[in-house]
């Protein structure tokens, strides 16, 4: 009876630190993180090129000023 | 291995957790081999302590064996065979994996030593139990060194939480005068017969 005790703790334990872990890390990598694409040029050389996934910017304009 | 659809790194998840649980787990055997030795909690609950010290034990072995197994799936680090079982073979931080690696197999050791301890003798099983503070020490070591969770104030706290029971005990444990280990009774000495008691006839064979 022991044993079961210890190991069922156990597992919960293991579930419980892995749910907070998984958690802190989805809080701490925010989904507008710029990304590194491999690009490859024509001449056959690979650039490492950073994208910004950040929102874009809203197709709003500024108001035209009157006159 | 990683869940395709979110991106999680389940191997990494399941190897840092299994380390801290595995941890957590040793500092708790510990604690009770300590509550055992020094017989604060009085002597009769040695037997139940004695059990639950061994199972917790074991326990933290399998924990450790799960973040073995969870590093060798991992993508990032690729780690073998080799550097799982082999101290100083990491190809990343080898020194602090390898103090890891040292603990795994101090423990595993000191698991098994409770079977052979009638064969090896009490005095050579007390002497091999020393190496449980090696093995505490290299792991919160390893765990302070090689991951990334317990840096700066989250490692002081963890280590602050795991250390000062165990220190305590130990001190307790040096300063207290072990009581002297009972002697077995001898069987009273026959009586010399008394030269007023009729001497018993004797049987003689014909």
């Amino acid at each position: 009876m022991r044993t079961v005790w210890v190991t069922v703790l156990s597992v919960w334990a293991l579930f419980a630190v892995v749910a907070v872990l998984a958690w802190t890390r989805q809080q701490t990598v925010p989904a507008s993180a710029p990304q590194v694409v491999v690009v490859k040029a024509k001449n056959g050389t690979s650039h490492l090129v950073v994208q910004n996934t950040a929102p874009q910017a809203t197709t709003r304009t500024s108001p035209v000023g009157a006159g | 291995m990683s869940i395709l659809a979110t991106g999680v790194p389940v191997a990494w998840l399941v190897a840092r957790a299994a380390g801290l649980v595995a941890f957590g787990l040793l500092t708790i055997a510990v604690t009770l081999g300590l509550l055992l030795s020094t017989r604060v909690l009085g002597p009769k609950r040695g037997k139940a302590l004695l059990e639950w010290h061994r199972t917790i034990l074991w326990a933290s072995l399998c924990m450790v064996a799960l973040h073995g197994v969870a590093l060798l799936f991992d993508p990032t680090l690729h780690f073998g065979f080799l550097a799982v079982l082999v101290p100083g073979t990491a190809p990343w931080r080898p020194v602090s994996v390898a103090a890891g690696v040292v603990t795994a197999w101090l423990m595993l050791m000191l698991a098994t030593s409770f079977k052979a301890r009638r064969r090896i003798g009490q005095r050579r099983w007390r002497q091999l139990h020393y190496a449980s503070f090696a093995a505490f020490s290299l792991a919160l070591w390893h765990g302070l060194t090689t991951g990334s969770d317990l840096v700066g104030t989250r490692g002081l706290i963890f280590a602050a939480v795991a250390l000062l029971p165990v220190l305590w005990l130990t001190f307790l444990r040096i300063l207290t005068p072990r009581p002297a280990p009972k002697q077995r009774r001898q069987p009273p000495p026959p009586a010399a017969p008394s030269r007023d008691e009729p001497s018993r006839p004797t049987a003689v064979a014909v």
